[in-house]
């Protein structure tokens, strides 16, 4: 049990949507009026561990990654990160996250800094490091993630592979117990996906613990421990690649499986 | 017509009438900045009771004229108040106060564009809101809020007009006194027109040229979205 | 006088304050528009609007009526001598000013595809403009125009130096009745313009909130 990384336990988030009836009718959509993103799902993540979620878009991926950073408060059940529990009121949750790496679907850099700020910047703030020393660690993230040529251009200055792979860096520069990576690769164009995945790859061979929303099926594959099938706000179906690539259990994992690997194959 | 410009005296008081203009320019806008930025922000945080109070000063100090709050700080306040107050002090006041009706609006409409994502991505490195505020939003928001400033720069001052009228000595009343000895009325008004104009366009080159400077690449971008 | 006839007399002012700020609103959309595309589409004399608007940037409206009214007023009577002519002419340049930077934002709203559209049609540039910009740029102009109409309200207060007697002259008038009250008759100014510009700021607030809506959906 010592190498528990995080846990969540029965982890319930809703969305009360403030859709009033009038305009919910012009949208031509059925009013949701309580959107349910997660329901009572509980995970375990030990050391070294890398599992990947999947599941259609809107089922709650995001939503679910989100609580367990604390970026979204769940409404009921807990999050704990080693033995400390984070939904207890009074957790300090900052340094929660200090602890956690987030690295967003659509990549959210500081628009105002530098490649090399951007990392800098909490381990000056957080971590309340000495300048040197700052700097020094974030050069080491940059160069682990290759994107040294771009570490003083500002976001706008850069693709978005180089922006999402400052992103991973900004992340892993305070060497977190774990990352979260929400779709790292979905915000990006097919070409420039190739070199962020060539740096998680990377990551995954350090032994990084990991929880990644990714569709990218052959990464997955290639690095996953275990998978993670995900809808309507539920864990329908866990295993290892093994078992989605080849028969999954339930109905809902094989036809969106047969989905992707067809879309997949055909681009 | 113009030789009353080679009068040292006169000199002398349009140099000392446009030296007012410009500090209550400046503290004003300045004023204007520390308190607007703080109702932006409790506008954004606040609770109910917060956002109402700042609405209410919002429409009192953009719903009616500079002229007018003028005129109440100068004989209204010090009438209830029962004391006399330094008017230089409450036209400084007036002004700040005015300014920080618009940039309260300037600041809140930056930051919203800024907020969303970017307060997101502050508190997932670990950093509290506020040090988020202070590093990542406020530095954001700032920057792309000086055109705004500009422009603040230029209404304020030519509001400072309004200052003859409360027995301050601004440009306006150096015209006035010039006029009054010479009767050169046209050519008087024409010099103190022409000194406003070359003042606000050369400071709002020089803040032009600071916001090319401090222009984050694709910022902007943000803005117009 | 008790505050009913303090309001009554400056309600007197209101008629004067309105027609001021109507008329030199209008001035502002006639001279703003042809200026604003001026700028946009005939870039051999761009600078000269860009100089023109810049005057009326950098010159007090206050000093501007003092100089056309005390200035020029003794050499042309015929109309300078006039108050209301002045205060309407100053405010309305400015306005026009002001209207033209605010139509330029929104012919770039438009977009110049629009443009390109009318001109592959046959039309010439300006009857292009005329048909197609023009109609689309009041669309995109609606915020700025409902802030500059507030905003000739409250500066309508300027004539004050050129003794008119608006809402604000009153407010004056009434505090130099002896005893001398220095209360009631600017609370109750500021109140009055308040009441005049909320409405304005309160409508556009509606309509932009509609419009983000809109927007977003
Ligand atoms: N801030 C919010 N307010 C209201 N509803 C939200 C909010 N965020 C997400 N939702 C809703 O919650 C549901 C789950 O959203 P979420 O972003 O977690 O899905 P996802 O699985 O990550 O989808 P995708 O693959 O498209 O990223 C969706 O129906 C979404 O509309
Ligand atoms: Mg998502």
């Amino acid at each position: 049990m010592t190498d528990l990384v995080m846990e969540a336990r029965n982890v319930y988030k809703a969305y009360h949507s403030k859709i009033k009836k009038k305009e919910a009718d012009s949208c031509g959509e059925t009013p949701k009026q309580v959107v349910e993103a997660v329901k009572n799902v509980s995970l375990q993540i030990r050391k070294g561990d890398i599992k990947l979620i999947f599941g259609p878009s809107g089922s709650g991926k995001s939503t679910f990654l989100r609580c367990m950073a604390m970026l979204d408060i769940p409404d009921k059940g807990e999050i704990y990160l080693g033995a400390e529990c984070l939904t207890k009121p009074g957790a300090d949750l900052n340094k929660a996250r200090a602890r956690i790496g987030f690295v967003f679907q659509h990549i959210y850099l500081f628009r105002h800094l530098t490649a090399l700020g951007n990392v800098e910047l909490a381990l000056r703030q957080v971590l309340k490091l000495p300048k040197e020393e700052a700097r020094k660690r974030a050069l080491a993230a940059l160069t682990e993630v290759k994107v040294t040529d771009c570490i003083n251009k500002y976001p706008a200055q850069m693709s978005g592979g180089q922006a999402q792979r400052v992103g991973i860096a900004r992340a892993i520069a305070r060497n977190p117990d774990i990352i979260l990576l929400d779709e790292p690769t979905s915000a990006l164009d097919p070409e420039l996906t190739g070199e962020v995945i060539d740096t998680l790859r990377d990551l995954a061979k350090e032994g990084t613990t990991m929880l990644i929303v990714s569709h990218e099926m052959p990464f997955a594959r290639e690095v996953a421990e275990e998978m993670i099938f995900y809808d309507e706000g539920k864990i329908v179906e866990t295993g290892p690649p093994s078992l989605f690539f080849n028969a999954p259990n339930t109905d809902r994992a094989k036809q969106f499986m047969t989905r992707i690997i067809n879309r997949t194959t055909r681009e | 017509m113009f030789e009353f410009l080679l009068n040292p005296i006169y000199q002398g008081w349009i140099v000392q009438g446009l030296l007012l203009t410009v500090e209550i320019t400046l503290f004003g806008v300045l004023l204007g900045l520390i308190l607007g930025t703080l109702l932006a922000i409790g506008d954004i945080y606040g609770g109910k009771l917060a956002k109402g109070a700042i609405a209410v000063y919002v429409e009192i100090f953009r719903g009616s004229p500079l002229f007018v709050q003028l005129f109440l700080a100068v004989y209204t306040v010090p009438a209830i108040l029962n004391v006399q107050i330094d008017h230089y002090f409450l036209a400084f006041l007036v002004f700040g106060l005015n300014s920080a009706g618009y940039q309260k609006g300037y600041m809140k409409g930056a930051m919203e564009t800024i907020l969303g994502d970017q307060m997101q991505a502050g508190l997932s490195t670990g950093m509290s809101k506020v040090q988020t505020l202070r590093h990542v939003i406020l530095p954001q928001a700032l920057r792309i809020v000086i055109p705004s400033w500009t422009n603040e720069f230029c209404s304020l001052t030519k509001s400072t007009a309004t200052l003859a009228y409360v027995g301050l000595f601004d440009l306006v009343s150096a015209g006035m006194a010039i006029k009054g000895i010479t009767y050169q009325i046209l050519p008087v008004w024409i010099v103190i027109g022409a000194i406003y104009l070359v003042w606000i366009t050369g400071f709002s080159k020089i803040m032009d040229m600071i916001y090319e400077r401090k222009k984050i690449p694709g910022i902007e971008l943000v803005m117009q979205s | 006088m008790d505050v009913w006839q303090q309001l009554t007399f400056l309600l007197g002012g209101v008629p004067l304050t309105l027609s001021i700020s109507v008329l030199s609103f209008l001035i502002g959309i006639a001279i703003g528009l042809p200026l604003a595309f001026v700028r946009a589409y005939e870039k051999e004399v761009a600078f000269l609007v860009s100089a023109y608007e810049k005057v009326f940037r950098g010159v007090p409206e206050i000093v501007l009526m003092l100089l056309f009214y005390f200035g020029l007023g003794p050499i042309f009577p015929f109309p300078f001598s006039n108050a209301f002519f002045v205060a309407a002419f100053v405010l309305g340049l400015r306005s026009g000013a002001n209207q033209s930077q605010i139509y330029r934002g929104a012919i770039r709203g438009v977009g110049d595809e629009q443009m390109i559209a009318g001109v592959s049609i046959g039309l010439s540039k300006w009857r292009a403009i005329w048909h197609i910009m023009v109609p689309q740029v009041f669309n995109y102009s609606t915020a700025g125009l409902g802030s500059e109409y507030a905003l000739l309200i409250k500066d309508s207060a300027y004539v004050y130096v050129i003794g008119l007697a608006e809402l604000m002259t009153k407010a004056i008038q009434l505090k130099s009745i002896p005893p001398g009250d220095f209360v009631t008759p600017f609370v109750l100014s500021a109140v009055l313009y308040i009441a005049l510009t909320f409405p304005i700021a309160f409508s556009l607030d509606r309509w932009g909130n509609k419009r983000k809506k809109k927007i977003g959906l």
